[in-house]
């Protein structure tokens, strides 16, 4: 003790330029979690950051390209008005059958994501509240329902959407009808049963058409939306079952169970997998927006305004994403523990 | 209640067994009062229902695959034939055949095969490890970091693709970009021997895995912190007292807990990486690094069956259609067959995973 404070009087040591703070234990303990993530931080700071802000550039520059009697190549230039990128991708007619500009486009495709989102979560929260019931070959259906979350996505949707675009080119369709059913669904139902269906029961075109597409798009929902039951699934098992028993006891039945048990329940998983749907289907690239923003780079050379609708996307992308964490969590609900 | 007067006749009596002669209702009635209510149609009726839903539902999961595998095994004049729906008339091997040997198949799957499950125990270690972090520390930024994480899954990777292509082509140390702070690394990539920098090697993608910014890793992250976070504290606590430090108990503790989720997340970024176009064909594009999902393999139409194709009488769009699906069956193929093996795990690492106590 002594030696030590004697140190400390002698003065010009390392220690007294720099005073260690006093750290309790726990905010020792605290800081060695940025040890754990250093590897994220690490590629944030190395690559991550510096590509993004790359990009965001790109936004803002006008790209020439140098004859290669010049050497070939690019070069850049800021954009003289420096939205220019910007004004040029709100306003430029981008669908040339409808006259659509992107901001348009971007809505719409907004909308028609937006209506796919709802459907995938009430199926997949629906699936999984029948893949959790006792029954006969449930191990077998719950293998059969997870199969898209391992093969559904990359590869094969890639070799679908090709096929599709070569099967809607092709003229010989009259001819090859045994085919019809060699790639993807073709059609499951016909339309026009269920849209006459509806017009006699005196329901709006507008519902009719947003009802029979997704009942069209019924394979890509179905593949779409495999993670999202594998998280309710999880939710719903892990939701204690003497509360359930107690429900019983006092005479709720199924469907009250329903609403004041279940739902509020995984409510929060409801949010993890919204959040996760958005995500996933607004930058999955057989998107519409998407692909259109694929598309630009491909076949001009304007690499600026496709960086700049991206970004506008991202934005919108973004916004969505707010709003649904905001409208949710006033539905959230929370189980209190007691810590 | 009669018990209670004539005591029950013992009939047999042994260790754990005991039988007891009583006055059972008539079988009859004890099927009518089982069987012949209200209750019981109704739980029949749902039962029916539900599986035949779920029966539907698996049909339509399973039925591309179905009309895939067997559009496979037709040749061409059966999608000629409009009486030809899913069994081929004359059946034949020569588009599996041909595929597997002209296209080079075992050597991508090969190639596939390593990448997958390197980048796959890459990326669950990592994200287990950075899901930790986010969990059990409360360090200053740990949420501001943890919503970045979120963002790096939305924004679109695509776009990125020019800029990251660079980056590893012509490699350096740069923080944020920023050209001052930056040491090039391009000479001494070229000094070993690697003439396009790291474009064409696995390194970007591992580079991409370590960092924990590879795809959808921000989802595994998010649910590693979830797990995590239902993990109760005293467990480290106890084991810091016995002298662990962090990392140790990390190590020797936590993640040999987290096994069932750490497999699921394994399950996952296998088959993603397995099934992925986007930075496979982004940072690889030479033939000694062939994957499946290369596109000389699923792309290219062997030379034999673009023959027997046009012996058919020019080319029939379908039996190409035909073709590249079955080099889709050809790539997931492994996959599924890992999958039968193990859809047990996935399905119980995320039952376990915790994930309704957020």
């Amino acid at each position: 003790m002594d030696n030590t404070k004697a140190k400390e009087k002698s003065g010009f040591s390392l220690k007294n330029l720099f005073p260690k703070k006093a750290t309790s234990l726990n905010a020792k303990k605290a800081r060695s979690g940025w040890l754990f993530v250093l590897p994220f931080v690490l590629g944030l700071v190395f690559l991550y950051v510096g590509v993004i802000f790359e990009s965001i550039g790109y936004s803002f520059t006008f790209y020439h390209k140098i004859p290669a009697v010049r050497g070939g190549g690019y070069e850049l230039e800021l954009a003289s008005p420096l939205f220019a990128n910007y004004e040029d991708a709100i306003s430029a007619i981008v669908d040339t059958k409808t006259g659509a500009t992107f901001l348009e486009k971007m809505f719409t495709g907004f909308f028609n994501q937006i209506v796919e989102i709802i459907a995938i979560i009430m199926l997949s929260l629906f699936i999984a509240i029948l893949l959790n019931q006792k029954m006969v070959g449930r191990a077998a259906f719950r293998a059969i329902f997870f199969i898209p979350v391992v093969v559904g996505a990359g590869i094969i949707a890639k070799i679908d959407y090709d096929n599709a675009l070569l099967e809607s080119m092709s003229s010989l369709e009259g001819l090859d009808t045994g085919a019809v059913a060699s790639s993807g669904m073709g059609n499951l139902v016909d339309l026009m049963d269920i849209s006459m269906l509806f017009e006699n029961l005196g329901i709006g075109s507008e519902l009719i058409e947003t009802v029979s597409n997704l009942i069209g798009n019924i394979y890509d929902i179905v593949n779409r939306s495999g993670v999202q039951m594998l998280i309710f699934l999880a939710a719903l098992q892990s939701i204690s079952p003497s509360i359930y028993e107690s429900c019983q006891m006092e005479g709720a039945t199924s469907w009250e169970i329903f609403w004041k048990i279940t739902l509020p329940m995984i409510s929060p998983m409801i949010l993890a997998n919204a959040v996760y749907t958005v995500i996933d289907s607004f930058t999955a690239e057989s998107n519409e927006v998407m692909s259109y923003i694929l598309s630009i780079a491909d076949t001009t050379n304007v690499s600026g305004r496709q960086a700049a609708s991206a970004w506008l996307y991202f934005l919108l992308v973004i916004i969505t994403l707010g709003l649904v964490a905001l409208v949710m969590r006033k539905v959230v609900f929370y189980q209190r523990r007691n810590d | 209640m009669n018990n209670q007067n004539s005591a029950p006749r013992v009939m047999k009596e042994s260790k754990n067994k005991i039988k007891v002669e009583f006055d059972r209702t008539p079988l009859k009635e004890r099927l009518k009062a089982k069987y012949l209510n209200s209750y019981f149609y109704r739980k029949v009726l749902i039962a029916i229902f539900r599986f035949v839903l779920l029966l539907g539902i698996s049909y339509i999961i399973l039925f591309p695959f179905f009309s895939k595998i067997s559009s496979s095994f037709m040749s061409p004049k059966d999608f000629v034939q409009s009486d030809v729906k899913l069994i081929p008339k004359y059946p034949t091997t020569d588009t599996w055949k041909f595929l597997i040997t002209e296209n080079n198949y075992w050597k991508a799957l090969g190639n596939t095969l390593l990448l997958s499950l390197s980048n796959a125990l890459i990326q669950t270690f990592i994200c287990a490890m950075i899901g930790y972090g986010f969990a059990k520390f409360k360090f200053k930024g740990n949420n501001l970091l943890f919503l970045i994480v979120v963002l790096t899954m939305i924004v679109p990777h695509p776009i990125l693709a020019s800029s990251l292509v660079q980056r590893f082509m012509y490699p350096e140390i740069a923080i944020f970009g920023i050209e001052w702070l930056s040491i090039d690394l391009t000479g001494l990539c070229e000094a070993l021997g690697w003439n396009m920098g790291l474009y064409n090697t696995f390194v970007p993608i591992y580079f991409l895995s370590l960092t924990g910014l590879a795809f959808k890793n921000g989802l595994f992250i998010f649910i590693m912190r979830q797990f995590y976070r239902g993990v109760p504290d005293e467990l480290e606590e106890s084991s810091y007292v016995d002298g662990y430090g962090v990392f140790k108990t990390f190590i020797k503790i936590i993640l040999p807990l987290s096994v069932p989720m750490l497999i699921t997340v394994f399950i996952l970024s296998f088959s993603w990486q397995w099934t992925d176009i986007f930075y496979t064909n982004t940072f690889l594009n030479s033939s000694e690094h062939t994957l499946l999902t290369a596109n000389s393999f699923w792309q290219t139409m062997p030379a034999s069956l673009d023959e027997i194709s046009s012996q058919a009488g020019g080319s029939v769009d379908s039996f190409i259609i035909a073709v590249k699906n079955t080099a889709g069956l050809l790539i997931i193929a492994p996959l599924v067959v890992m999958y039968l093996f193990c859809q047990r795990y996935l399905i119980q690492g995320i039952e376990h995973s915790g994930f309704g106590g957020m």
